[in-house]
């Protein structure tokens, strides 16, 4: 990130004044450090991975394989499985989150509101906790003897408990539910940044038009938290088709497949079964190019022309 | 300006220096120093610790560095530096589960130090070796044995006009008639497993000497897998009279069965230690023979579940690595007298388990001499070959047996699973 910006800079800065090699240079050694570095821990690991991903066997008994890992991808009904979860995931989770962060964050960007730091902190605090310990403890609370069942059970709303961890619907609901949990605060805290910059008087000349409060938001914290809204989205994306601890911890994938990711499906690939790590390395770049796709067709949808 | 700049670069080239120098760096290792990787503080490390004891006896500068880790961690860690091909920060022996051991053998092979003739394979219960070794060349010191029993509260089998004598040499069809009257009786469940876990399916193939592969450990044996398909319906059937407990991790089976919610589990020898740690319990238990496969023949009332071996890696330090472990593990009969009465751990070196500790009386099981019966009850475990996909295949059985528990037709869920796990393995 800050070498992009520091790149940008510089290479205007040249624009401007042609080419003059003694200023640049300080510049670009200062950028070359970084530059170096990137090259050699960022793009050099990603080649290999994309050379090991035509390759294929077990362990160190690596032949090569050409497309072979690509085409096997398309006939291995676990991987499909894994894909077609992680969309589930994706689909309710991305709209969910999004549209919660928006709600929380309009509310507590509310003037009138009391005790605004207790609740913005109670609400960020899930996002700043290790996703493996916030991951057991919900296991513990959904388990078929957890608080969760027992709440449910004396308020008479279910007769036998929830296998929340066994049942393949419940597991996804579960996982779902965690993910929510934990990441709709770190969203929120994006909008609440970006109403902070929102001029007062726009709502206060909305209001004299006679505008509700429904109204303000649609046609005025949307549109101006748009940006915003597409950063979230897209990181949220990434985000839930690179999804591992909560399923790993939670549910370890089961019951027989329901919640298993395609994270998962390539650590399971490389540790679990003898590994064969160029298919694993054919998996990931799978998720690479699910990535971009969506990143393209939210930023369409967007409507972004830049 | 330039001064700058020259500051600039030769910081640079000290960071590259730097970054390439340390990879230089020897490791003073002594010989006399051997490290292990292990899991489970209370039962391999333990073990380990007073192998360490019984061979500084003679070796009095020997010293032993155990690294405890998680065994998911140590399969990991194995992976990610052997297959980085540097052979820096692996250990002298390795601790490796018997289910998973072909998987490493083959994935790395020349890693592994051939342990061919530096024992007596027949000092050693055969299905342990079986496991052990790829094409007659062995690998490793076998250690445990994951032999099985009926773990059972008499207590409750009693409400329900049962002894243990009524669960010698029956089938699990019998036992389920069995379980539906304890259930009456008592209002608890017979069994308590993990949809996710499918070690019960483990046992009842391997009472009837059949696996996931066939013999030579790599075709895929699951869609003319007779052992399996009766497996599969016993497991259908222990679901649909509401005869098992769901749970979904090692502790919550603890609980399960610490608390009194089950009645029984078929289960390795290991839990042991975790039944008798609920003290209110003593005398309610006892350990009976698992029952067999209905209709299969060759089906007997001894498996195995779980176990692991001792395995050399073929760097520095192999030979004393090997004179370690042969001298405690593969010959020291006294040392599997201490193992058993101290650590609970059940050895397959036969001249071992022929001791006194073996005989011992637990009070916990009524008098039953545990130690005894599972050792004979190991010696009839028939003999499988893993193969190096077990949890691969697994994986694809869970997903079977998910279908089949909501209804689909048995002979096409198994179809299906061998089709996908043949295109799985290769």
């Amino acid at each position: 990130m800050e070498t992009t910006n520091i790149n940008k800079s510089v290479k205007q800065r040249r624009g401007k004044s042609k080419f003059k090699p003694k200023k640049g240079l300080s510049g670009w050694i200062f950028i070359l450090i970084s530059v170096i570095l990137i090259f050699l821990f960022y793009f050099y690991p990603m080649l290999q991975a994309l050379l090991l991903s035509f390759q294929s066997g077990p362990g160190v008994n690596l032949e090569f394989a050409g497309f072979e890992n690509y085409i096997r991808l398309f006939s291995d009904s676990t991987f499909l499985t894994a894909v077609f979860n992680t969309f589930i995931f994706f689909l309710i989770q991305v709209p969910l989150m999004i549209v919660l962060g928006l709600i929380f964050s309009v509310m507590l960007n509310n003037k009138k509101l009391k005790f605004k730091g207790l609740f913005r902190t109670a609400i960020f605090l899930p996002a700043v906790t290790s996703l493996v310990a916030y991951s057991v403890i919900f296991k513990y609370l959904f388990s078929n003897d957890g608080i969760v069942n027992m709440i449910l059970m004396n308020f008479s709303i279910i007769s036998d408990p929830i296998l929340w961890l066994s049942n393949p619907f419940w597991a996804k609901v579960l996982i779902i539910l965690a993910i929510t949990w934990r990441w709709v605060g770190y969203n929120m805290i994006f909008y609440l940044s970006a109403l902070q910059n929102v001029d007062e008087s726009i709502y206060e000349a909305a209001r004299i038009d006679g505008a509700s409060a429904f109204q303000q938001f649609t046609k005025i914290t949307i549109p101006m938290l748009k940006p915003i809204i597409l950063f979230t989205s897209i990181t949220s994306t990434i985000g839930t088709l690179q999804l591992f601890d909560e399923p790993m911890n939670i549910t370890s994938g089961g019951p027989g497949n329901a919640t298993l990711t395609i994270s998962q499906y390539i650590y399971n690939l490389s540790f679990r079964y003898t590994p064969d790590f160029g298919y694993a390395a054919a998996v990931s770049f799978a998720i690479v190019a699910m990535i971009v796709f969506f990143s393209i067709i939210q930023f369409k949808l967007a409507g972004d022309k830049k | 300006m330039r001064r700058k700049t020259l500051l600039l670069l030769s910081f640079v080239a000290i960071l590259f220096v730097t970054a390439c120098s340390s990879s230089s760096t020897s490791n003073g290792k002594g010989l006399e120093e051997l490290t292990v990787w292990a899991w489970d503080p209370s039962f391999n490390i333990k073990a380990l610790e007073m192998a360490e004891e019984e061979y500084k006896a003679e070796h009095p500068d020997f010293k032993l560095n155990i690294i405890e880790n998680a065994q998911d961690d140590i399969i990991q860690k194995l992976n990610t530096t052997l297959s980085s091909g540097s052979t820096k920060g692996l250990p002298n022996i390795v601790l490796i589960e018997d289910y998973r051991a072909k998987s490493f053998l083959e994935a790395y092979p020349g890693s592994f130090y051939e342990l061919t003739d530096k024992f007596d394979t027949s000092d050693f219960i055969p299905y342990k070796i079986a496991a052990t070794s790829i094409e007659d060349k062995n690998y490793a010191i076998p250690f445990d044995t994951g032999s099985t029993g009926l773990y059972v509260r008499t207590d409750l089998l009693e409400q329900a006009g049962y002894t243990v004598e009524d669960l010698q040499n029956i089938d699990w069809n019998q036992y389920i008639e069995i379980g539906k009257d304890v259930k009456e009786a008592t209002g608890k469940k017979l069994i308590t497993n993990n949809h996710n876990d499918l070690g019960i399916l483990r046992i009842m193939m391997q009472s009837s000497g059949t696996w996931y592969t066939e013999e030579d450990g790599v075709t895929t044996n699951i869609a003319n897998n007779e052992a399996l398909k009766i497996a599969f319906k016993v497991y259908k059937d222990l679901v649909d009279e509401d005869l098992m407990n769901v749970h979904s991790d090692w502790s919550q089976q603890i609980q399960a069965l610490n608390s009194g919610k089950v009645a029984s589990i078929p289960i390795g020898n290991w839990i042991t230690p975790s039944i008798k740690a609920e003290e209110s319990q003593t005398g309610d238990w006892a350990v009976a023979p698992i029952p067999s496969l209905p209709g299969m023949e060759e089906s007997v009332h001894a498996s195995n579940l779980g176990g692991a071996s001792w395995y050399v890696l073929n760097i520095e330090g192999k030979e004393e690595a090997v004179d370690f472990l042969t001298t405690t593990f593969s010959s020291n009969v006294d040392f599997y007298q201490e193992l058993v009465s101290e650590v609970g751990a059940i050895g397959t070196y036969i001249p071992g388990t022929e001791g006194k500790a073996y005989k011992a009386k637990d009070d916990y099981f009524g008098g039953q001499a545990i130690y005894e019966d599972f050792t004979n009850w190991s010696k009839e475990i028939p003999e499988v070959n893993y193969g190096m996909n077990t949890y691969a295949i697994e994986d694809i059985i869970i997903v079977a047996m998910q279908k089949y528990l909501q209804g689909g037709d048995l002979d096409t869920i198994l179809e299906t699973a061998q089709e996908q796990a043949e295109k799985q393995i290769r």
